[in-house]
């Protein structure tokens, strides 16, 4: 099939036949499953993402393992930003991968023509979410034992952890699946993403340094709301430009 | 048609004459400022070349709507002038304060929010900037990166959100230069921090103490550049809850307050008072500065739309030349 035609009958599919065939959630389920289904058979994404974090772990514990049994008073911010820079660029290795993986394997077509563009950006969100609580459950338990990180308030540093990473997928998404298009993908996601994602980071180091110091829930509502804010409107803006994005 | 160049003459004419007049203006009419001496006068360049950036990240915002609703090239022209021109004076507006601040604070990058955010603008610009390099297609290129025009623009009123809290305090003198805008002062405490940073003077809180109805507070103060160091007793009325005597710091103006106290912890709410008069309220400095940022408006503007003609004559070129060489 020559790519030309392919894309016209995408637009077509778009505009009068798809929409009408599976409800969205359940269309945006299938592309996760779909895209689940394809990691699980490669694992290239799952196989980047973990071993970059736990390289990241460990080359920090190297450097930093003595520095635990002296008390600084500015450690619980030390820890925090180190946990949060390790987070931040192992998903910039991964999380592209969800939009990059369909242009390289030439399937975006066929997928233009399946499904609805907002069911393949909920679906692909999904699995960038999973993938990424995955990688922060595995940084943070790693980072925890071998950094020696005595953590005041677990609760509350899991919180900001799922706020950070609810944060990190709506606004990474999207810029997946411009750089998808690009001609230099692996550079140009984490140029593209970290102006944006600047604010999250500063927000969730603060409340994630009060919850390994120890403070009280008051101490990180702040950084919660923030978040939570964050994530309704890049998520609110990404439904709304996704469609142009992905338009062949 | 003549007739509009003429207008346009006239208007380009105007402008450097009035752009001439603000850079006399600057150093012949703006007195010196107490304090600052002639590195106030900065704020004739600083401040508009930093107000127009944000009103270039604006108007480039609002031509990519435009260009994802109507799709015409002339909007698409419109955002890459805007964003070009806006990343031109956003440079000016850092590299104009940082030499500033090397001058007067003694160290030209301090983490002050404003820093953050217009380090953050112009990371933003150039990632829109690499975007556009790396996407092959017209088309797409336009399309694209107006999407990430808008999205970044989303992220901003967050940015303005989180960065004043990265500090503790800054260093843009708002609560001395500009009246009516709002300082909250910083808390010292004599078991936790007890440095900070007001404005451009650091404090170290020495000592708490109640005498009587009185709140004193022992403040070691030092001015930039380490010149002066003085101790400072500024008190508080216990029972009215106001500051009571404001010392000055040495050679300056400026009032050192105490505006809260927490004597159980050993916290202390200081806070620098301007004196009476601040710079904008020099009429002369006040005029000039609203004349230097229509002069920079209008500069802007005439840039941004003779960038965007030469990115759409451009683009006329490169498809007639595409038509010629076709084969027939």
């Amino acid at each position: 099939m020559e790519p030309h035609v392919s894309s016209q009958s995408a637009a077509d599919a778009s505009t009068s036949a798809a929409p009408s065939e599976a409800p969205l959630l359940a269309a945006a389920w299938a592309v996760f499953r779909k895209d689940v289904r394809s990691e699980l058979r490669t694992r290239y994404a799952l196989n980047a993402i973990l071993l970059f974090a736990v390289s990241t772990v460990v080359a920090m514990s190297l450097g930093m393992g003595p520095l635990t049994i002296s008390r600084n008073a500015d450690l619980p911010i030390i820890q925090a930003a180190l946990l949060w820079v390790a987070i931040l660029f192992a998903a910039f290795t991964g999380l592209a991968r969800a939009f990059v993986q369909e242009e390289e394997a030439r399937t975006a077509a066929a997928l233009r023509l399946s499904a609805r563009p907002t069911a393949v950006f909920l679906g692909k969100l999904l699995f960038n979410l999973a993938l990424l609580l995955l990688l922060v459950a595995v940084t943070t338990v790693l980072f925890v034992i071998m950094l020696r990180v005595q953590v005041g308030n677990p609760g509350l540093l899991a919180a900001l952890l799922l706020a950070g990473s609810l944060g990190l997928v709506a606004a990474t998404t999207l810029i997946a699946a411009i750089i998808a298009r690009a001609s230099v993908k692996g550079a140009l996601f984490a140029v593209l993403s970290f102006p944006l994602l600047a604010p999250l980071l500063v927000v969730a180091i603060q409340g994630s340094a009060n919850a390994i110091a120890g403070r009280g829930w008051e101490s990180g509502v702040g950084s919660l709301q923030v978040l939570a804010g964050y994530t309704i409107a890049l998520f609110t803006a990404s439904l709304f430009l996704f469609n142009s994005v992905w338009e062949p | 048609m003549s007739d509009r160049l003429r207008l346009d003459q006239a208007a380009k004419l105007l402008l450097g004459v009035w752009m001439a007049g603000i850079v006399v203006a600057m150093f012949l009419v703006v007195p010196q400022y107490v304090g600052l001496g002639d590195a106030g006068r900065i704020i004739i360049l600083h401040v508009p070349t930093a107000w127009i950036t944000t009103v270039a990240f604006t108007v480039s915002a609002v031509y990519s709507i435009r260009y994802l609703w109507k799709r015409r090239e002339a909007d698409d022209a419109g955002a890459v002038a805007a964003a070009e021109v806006g990343f031109l004076f956003c440079t000016l507006a850092t590299v104009s304060g940082m030499w500033f601040a090397n001058v007067v604070w003694g160290t030209p990058w301090n983490w002050d929010p404003r820093e953050t955010t217009i380090l953050i603008l112009l990371l933003i610009y150039a990632a829109y900037f690499a975007l556009r390099s790396a996407l092959d297609d017209v088309e797409r290129r336009r399309r694209l990166a107006a999407v990430y025009n808008l999205f970044a623009a989303v992220t901003m009123p967050f940015l303005l959100f989180v960065a004043p809290r990265m500090a503790q305090s800054t260093l843009h003198p708002n609560c001395a230069f500009i009246q009516g805008s709002h300082c909250d002062g910083i808390w010292l405490e004599i078991n936790g921090t007890r440095v900070g940073q007001l404005g451009d003077v650091v404090l170290a809180l020495q000592g708490i103490e109640q005498r009587g109805d009185l709140a004193v507070a022992q403040v070691e103060v030092r001015m930039p550049g380490l010149q002066n160091v003085a101790v400072l007793a500024p008190t508080f009325e216990l029972t009215s809850g106001k500051p009571a005597d404001r010392p000055e710091f040495p050679g300056q103006q400026f009032l050192l307050a105490v505006e809260g106290v927490d004597l159980a912890n050993g916290r202390v709410l200081l806070n620098m008072e301007a004196p009476g008069s601040g710079l904008l309220s020099n009429s002369r400095t006040f005029w000039t500065f609203m004349a230097a940022n229509i002069g920079f408006l209008g500069l802007f503007i005439w840039l941004y739309r003779l960038r965007a003609d030469v990115l759409l004559l451009q683009d006329r070129l490169a498809r007639r030349e595409v038509a010629y060489e076709l084969p027939a």
